[in-house]
């Protein structure tokens, strides 16, 4: 629960301090106001924004190598294998490190309360009960009889599902329509790597999911600088 | 430049509400993350504060209590329409005078 207070009464040990910003009213032309205002929202703006950079380097990396090198250790097994140990290791660890620095972007985030932070909250919890229910489907396909192949296939592309549509609904909540491209392009590559079988869906998945996140991590920078024109010239 | 509302036009003053008005609308900062965002002394920045709020143009909100308290600040609607206002006289003296015309992201 949150109580507005007043912070009238509050201690004021600086109060008078007569140097730098903290002048309590110091005289200002208003070409120097102009400044400040271009100088301050310039700030505060590249201080507030979420860079997804990291994150997509190291989704790209467990995609393109974990997916690469399951499809390399089952493309030619007959019947169908699943993911080796040695892959699965791999894929763990560098989902670790994914972790890792999803929560140093955050940082961008951090003393940001309200709205955003409730949809933040609601979208993560999005994305694990999706992580969840994944594992969980799984679950009941193999008990209801499912063959190996098939949940084979669920496994390769179940994920990237839901990574694309945990993207696109992220995009909704700044309307970054460059994220929500990339969450269609995720959701697509996943239902279309389905079709390529137990064996091909890794590789089909290692390239266009993998590679699509190293695109994102190269253009990011791009983006940003664009959005930002566009921020001064609106 | 007396159509400038004295509220707004102190620099540290015109630093804290720049920076409130580019958050979302409904969302609030840290006094903390602020004060890095301004830098300014803690004193300082709750007097200047003070002065906002009791123009109506910033509302404070303290949770918790104790070493766990978090004092958040959020810019109001007429907040936010008197930096219009402010935005709009400034253009318009800096284009009477023929300088660049202040843009803070709106």
């Amino acid at each position: 629960m949150s109580d507005e207070t007043s912070i009238s009464g509050g201690t004021d040990p600086d109060l008078g301090t007569p140097a730098g910003i903290g002048d309590q009213d110091a005289v200002m032309g208003a070409a120097e106001a102009a400044a400040i205002m271009q100088e301050q929202d310039q700030r505060a703006r590249q201080a507030f924004r979420v860079s997804h950079r990291g994150s997509f380097v190291a989704w790209g990396a467990i995609t393109l190598l974990g997916y690469g090198v399951t499809w390399l250790a089952v493309h030619n097994a007959h019947p169908a294998e699943g993911p080796n140990p040695v892959g699965f290791a791999l894929v763990s660890v560098l989902a670790l490190g994914s972790a890792l620095i999803s929560g140093a972007e955050a940082r961008s985030d951090a003393g940001v309360g309200g709205i955003s932070a409730r949809r933040r909250r609601i979208n993560l919890t999005a994305l694990v009960a999706g992580l969840v229910a994944m594992y969980t489907l799984e679950g009941a396909l193999y008990r209801a009889g499912a063959g190996r192949p098939v949940l084979f296939v669920f496994e390769a592309t179940a994920p990237i599902l839901i990574a694309g549509l945990f993207y696109l609904t992220t995009s909704a909540l700044s309307l970054d329509w460059a994220l929500a491209g990339f969450g269609l392009w995720l959701a697509a590559t996943a239902v279309g790597a389905a079709f390529a079988g137990p064996h091909g869906v890794w590789g089909v998945d290692a390239l266009t999911a993998g590679l699509g996140f190293l695109f994102m991590a190269a253009l990011e920078p791009r983006l940003r600088r664009a959005t930002g024109l566009r921020l001064q010239h609106s | 430049m007396s159509d400038l509302d004295p509220v707004i036009h102190a620099p540290a003053r015109l630093r804290i509400v720049v920076t409130l008005a580019a958050l979302r609308d409904g969302d609030n900062l840290s006094f903390t993350r602020l004060q890095d965002l301004i830098g300014l002394t803690p004193g300082n920045l709750v007097t200047h504060l003070r002065k906002l709020e009791d123009a109506g143009y910033v509302t404070t909100h303290k949770n918790g209590s104790g070493v766990t308290a978090r004092t958040s600040v959020e810019l109001t609607n007429g907040g936010r329409a008197a930096l219009d206002r402010y935005t709009s006289v400034l253009r318009g003296l800096l284009d009477s005078a023929g300088g660049p015309a202040p843009d803070p992201g709106k």
